[in-house]
C-alpha cells in the first residue's frame, strides 16, 4: 500500500499542486491525468527521490506505513518506467534483464529468472539480440520486465505508452497491468491519454481541473 | 561518476595548470632574474642584448612572413575547397581522408615534402632528364629557402585540413544546406552564396581554431627545423638555439626573445581581428547589392585549384616515406628506386625498436591520463550544470587553451627551470607530464560535446535497477560513450606522437622518440633511415585512428560472440 498525504508543490512561488492525498493498494494502478506543466512528473520525482532543487514540496509518503519521503533514492526500492525504454544499447536483452536482478540471488536462479522473462516476452530465442533488434512494443515490455526483475516495492509509470503506435498500445497496456498484478505492488501512472487510465482498471485523479476565474 | 568533492578536484587541477604554465620561468629571466645562474638583480640588459642582435630582426621578419602567410593561405584554400565541394559526393571521400591527414605528425609531412621538393627530390626526378635535361640534381634552393616559402607550404598542408575539419563540423549549426537552397533558388551562384552568406556566418564560430593556427604558425619549431630557412631561421628556431647555447647567459636574451614572441602573437592576433573588422565593413554593402555572380568568385575558384594541389602534395609526400625506407639503390634521375630491400629497416631495427617503445610509452600514458582527467572534469561540469541549471563556462574551459596558444618555446624553457628545481629534469615522468599538458586540451575538447550530450537517464535508470554507482558508471555510461572516448584517445595519441620540443626539453636528450630522432636526422641526408622513422611516426597515429573508428560499432557484437563461444550457459553480465 502506497499512500501520499497532503502533497503540495510550489515552483518559483506559484502553487501547482495543493494538498493532494491518495492511496494505492497492492496490485492496483492509480492513474493521474492533467495538462502539461501541472506537476505530474514532479510528483513522480518526489516519490522516487530525484526532485530538482528549484521545486519546493511539502507532504508525506508512506509505503506499507513506513515513511518514504525521508529515505534516500536507493533505499526506496522504486521502479520507474519512462517514455524511452532506456534498455542499454550495448548489452544483449538477457544482459539487460540480468543487470536488474539483485546480485544476492544465486547465479543459476538469476539465469532462470531472466529466461523466464524472455518467455513472457515471447522471444526466448532472442536472448543474445541487442535492444535495437526488438520492435518498439517488445522494447517497452522488456523495459517493464527489467524494472520488475529489480524487485521494486512500488512502481512509477511516466507516460510509458506515449511513444508506441496506437495498435501496439493496447497490447502493451494489458501486458503491463497483468504484470503489475502478478508482482502485487502499488503502481502510479502519469498520462495524457484517458484510454491509458481506463485500461489500468483503477482509480483516476485529474489534476488542475479548475475554473479559469479562480 | 559519484563524485563528492567535485569543486575541490577542479580547483586543484586548475591550480596545477596555472603553476605549470611556467610563465614565471620565462618572464623573470627576461629581466635578468635567474637564480640558477646567480642572477638576482632585475635589469633590462637581456632586452638591450636582444635589440642589438641583427639576427633577431631577420628572424622576426621571417616569423612574421611565414606566420601570417600560412594561416591566410590555409584559410583561403580551406574556405574555397569547402565552398566548392560541400555536399558533392566526391567531397565525402575527401572528408573521410581528413582525419588521417590530421593524425599524421607534422614532422613526418615535412620530411615527406623534403623528399618531394628538394633539388634531388621526386618532383625533379619525375621531370628529368626528359624535360629538364638534368642528369644530376640542380643547384637550386627549393626547400629551406631563405624566404620560408617551403615552410609556408608545409604549414598550409598541415593547417588546411584542420580548418576544413573544423568548418565541416559547423555546417549544421549555420544551416548551410538550407541557405544554399534558398540562395540558389534566388539565382545566386554557389561561390557568391558562400562569399556573401555563409562565410560571414562561419567566421565567428571558427575564430578560436584560426587563432590556434596563427599561434602555431608563428611559433612552430619542428617543422621549421626540417623545412624552414636557416641562418637566419624563424624566431622560434633562433630562440631554441640561444636557449641551448653553451654560453648560459644567452638564456637571458633568449627569454627576452620568448617574451617578444608572445607579444608578437598578441599583436598579430589583434591585427588579424582588426583587418577582419575592416574587411567585413568594406564588403558589407557589396553583400546586399543583388549581384548573383562576381569577379571575386574567381578568388575562391583559384583557391580550390591551389588547395587541391596542396592536398595532392601531402599525399605524394607521404607515399614517398615508405618508398625511401625500402630503397637500396635510387640514382638521381630515376623516377623509382632501381633496387628494393628490407635491409634499411632491418639495420635500423634496434634503434627503431627503442624509439618506438619510448614513443608509445609516453603517448599511451599521457593520453590515458588525459582521458581520465577529462572524464573527471566533464563529470564535474555536468554536475555543476545540473545543480545550478546554467551552462556558464568554467575557469577550466578557458585555462585549457593556454598551453595551445602560448608559444612552446620560452614557455617550455620556463618549465625546464621548474623541473630542475624539482630534480625531475631528464626524467620520463617529466616528459609524460609535459606531453599531458598538450594532449589534455585536445582530448578534453573532443570529449566535451558527446559527454555532455549523454542521455543521463540511462545511468539513473541503471542505479534504480541496481544501486552500484561506480560499477554502473563504468559499465553503462563509459561503455556507451566508447566511440567518443576512443576518438578522443586517438586524437590525444596523435598529438603526443607529434610532440617535439616537450620531449626534447624535459628529456634533455636522454629519451629520444621517433619524432625527435626524425627531426634531428632529417638534415643528415640518410633518407633511407629518416624515411623509416617518419613512416613509423605516421603509421601509429593512422593505425590508432582507424582502430578508433573500426572497433566501437563492432565491439558489442564481438563481445557477445566471444562470450557465447566460451560458455553456453554462463550469461553473467559484463561489458
Amino acid at each position: 500500500m502506497l499512500s501520499v498525504n497532503a502533497f503540495s508543490l510550489t515552483l518559483d512561488g506559484k502553487t501547482l499542486i495543493k494538498d493532494l492525498s491518495f492511496e494505492i493498494a497492492d496490485g492496483q494502478v492509480l492513474s493521474i491525468m492533467g495538462p502539461s506543466g501541472i506537476g505530474k512528473s514532479s510528483l513522480l520525482h518526489f516519490l522516487s527521490g530525484s526532485l530538482s532543487p528549484n521545486l519546493t514540496t511539502t507532504g508525506e509518503a508512506f509505503l506499507n506505513n513506513q515513511a518514504l519521503h525521508t529515505k534516500s533514492t536507493q533505499e526506496r526500492k522504486v521502479g520507474l518506467l519512462q517514455q524511452m525504454p532506456l534498455l542499454f544499447p550495448h548489452m544483449s536483452i538477457i544482459e539487460n534483464l540480468l543487470f536488474a536482478i539483485p546480485a544476492d540471488i544465486k547465479k543459476s536462479a538469476r539465469i532462470d529468472m531472466a529466461q523466464n522473462a524472455l518467455e513472457k516476452l515471447g522471444i526466448p530465442d532472442k536472448a543474445n539480440a541487442l535492444p535495437k533488434d526488438l520492435s518498439g512494443g517488445q522494447q517497452a515490455r522488456a523495459a517493464l520486465l527489467r524494472t520488475l526483475l529489480s524487485q521494486p516495492d512500488f512502481l512509477l509509470l511516466d507516460e510509458p505508452f506515449s511513444k508506441l503506435d496506437p495498435a501496439l498500445r493496447r497490447d502493451v497496456r494489458t501486458f503491463v497491468l497483468s504484470e503489475i498484478q502478478k508482482a502485487n505492488i502499488p503502481a502510479l501512472l502519469v498520462t495524457h491519454d484517458p484510454e491509458d487510465a481506463k485500461a489500468m482498471e483503477g482509480d483516476c485523479l485529474e489534476l488542475g481541473v479548475k475554473s479559469p476565474f479562480e | 561518476m559519484p563524485l563528492k568533492h567535485a569543486k575541490w578536484i577542479t580547483g586543484i587541477i586548475s591550480l596545477l595548470l596555472v603553476f605549470a604554465i611556467g610563465l614565471i620561468g620565462t618572464l623573470l629571466p627576461a629581466f635578468a632574474y635567474f637564480p640558477p645562474l646567480g642572477e638576482y638583480d632585475l635589469s633590462l640588459s637581456p632586452w638591450r642584448d636582444l635589440f642589438t642582435q641583427g639576427e633577431f630582426y631577420a628572424s622576426l621578419k621571417l616569423t612574421l612572413i611565414t606566420g601570417i602567410a600560412a594561416p591566410l593561405l590555409a584559410l583561403w584554400f580551406a574556405l574555397s575547397l569547402l565552398a566548392w565541394g560541400y555536399q558533392r559526393p566526391f567531397f565525402r571521400k575527401v572528408e573521410a581522408l581528413l582525419s588521417p591527414i590530421l593524425a599524421i605528425p607534422h614532422a613526418a609531412i615535412a620530411i615527406g615534402l623534403l623528399f618531394l621538393l628538394s633539388p634531388s627530390g621526386w618532383l625533379v626526378r619525375l621531370f628529368s632528364p626528359w624535360l629538364t635535361g638534368f642528369d644530376r640534381p640542380p643547384n637550386w634552393i627549393t626547400v629551406q629557402d631563405p624566404y620560408g616559402v617551403s615552410l609556408i607550404l608545409a604549414l598550409v598542408i598541415k593547417e588546411m585540413p584542420y580548418l576544413l575539419f573544423v568548418m565541416l563540423a559547423t555546417m549544421k549549426s549555420i544551416k548551410a544546406r538550407e541557405s544554399l537552397q534558398v540562395g540558389q533558388a534566388l539565382g545566386y551562384s554557389r561561390f557568391t552564396l558562400w562569399r556573401k552568406v555563409l562565410i560571414p556566418q562561419l567566421y565567428p564560430i571558427i575564430r578560436l581554431p584560426i587563432f590556434i593556427v596563427i599561434a602555431f604558425s608563428l611559433t612552430v619549431v619542428d617543422l621549421a627545423l626540417v623545412i624552414g630557412p636557416n641562418t637566419p631561421s624563424t624566431l622560434a628556431v633562433t630562440l631554441l638555439r640561444w636557449f641551448n647555447d653553451p654560453d648560459l647567459s644567452m638564456r637571458l636574451m633568449a627569454s627576452a626573445g620568448a617574451v617578444t614572441l608572445m607579444l608578437v602573437i598578441v599583436v598579430v592576433l589583434a591585427g588579424w581581428e582588426l583587418s577582419h573588422l575592416l574587411f567585413s565593413r568594406l564588403t558589407r554593402a557589396e553583400r546586399s547589392n543583388g549581384k548573383r555572380f562576381g569577379l571575386t568568385d574567381s578568388v575562391l575558384r583559384l583557391g580550390v585549384v591551389l588547395g587541391l594541389l596542396a592536398l595532392l602534395n601531402a599525399f605524394v609526400a607521404l607515399a614517398l616515406l615508405p618508398i625511401w625506407s625500402l630503397t637500396r639503390r635510387w640514382r638521381f634521375p630515376d623516377a623509382l628506386p632501381s633496387q628494393w630491400t628490407w635491409d634499411n629497416i632491418e639495420r635500423a631495427t634496434p634503434l627503431l625498436m627503442e624509439l618506438t617503445s619510448n614513443t608509445l610509452t609516453i603517448a599511451l600514458v599521457a593520453t590515458l591520463m588525459a582521458c581520465a582527467i577529462s572524464l573527471v572534469m566533464l563529470e564535474t561540469k555536468r554536475h555543476n550544470m545540473t545543480a545550478s541549471n546554467s551552462s556558464k563556462p568554467h575557469v577550466f574551459d578557458w585555462l585549457i587553451y593556454v598551453p595551445i596558444l602560448l608559444p612552446q618555446i620560452g614557455f617550455l624553457f620556463g618549465l625546464h627551470v621548474l623541473l630542475i628545481y624539482l630534480n625531475l629534469n631528464g626524467d620520463l615522468c617529466a616528459i609524460i607530464a609535459l606531453h599531458l599538458m598538450y594532449v589534455l586540451p585536445y582530448v578534453y575538447l573532443t570529449l566535451k560535446g558527446p559527454y555532455l550530450a549523454y542521455e543521463e537517464e540511462y545511468l539513473l535508470q541503471a542505479n534504480r535497477l541496481n544501486h552500484r554507482p561506480w560499477r554502473n558508471y563504468v559499465l553503462v555510461k563509459i561503455a556507451m560513450l566508447k566511440p567518443a572516448i576512443l576518438t578522443a584517445f586517438a586524437i590525444g595519441f596523435s598529438v603526443s606522437i607529434a610532440q617535439y620540443l616537450p620531449t626534447l626539453i624535459a628529456g634533455e636528450g636522454r629519451y629520444s622518440t621517433l619524432t625527435t630522432e626524425a627531426v634531428a636526422q632529417a638534415a643528415s641526408g640518410d633518407r633511407k633511415q629518416v624515411g623509416s622513422m617518419a613512416m613509423l611516426q605516421a603509421f601509429f597515429p593512422i593505425m590508432v585512428f582507424w582502430l578508433a573508428q573500426f572497433i566501437p560499432p563492432r565491439w558489442t557484437r564481438w563481445r557477445l560472440v566471444l562470450k557465447n563461444l566460451f560458455s553456453r550457459r554462463n550469461t553473467e553480465c559484463s561489458v
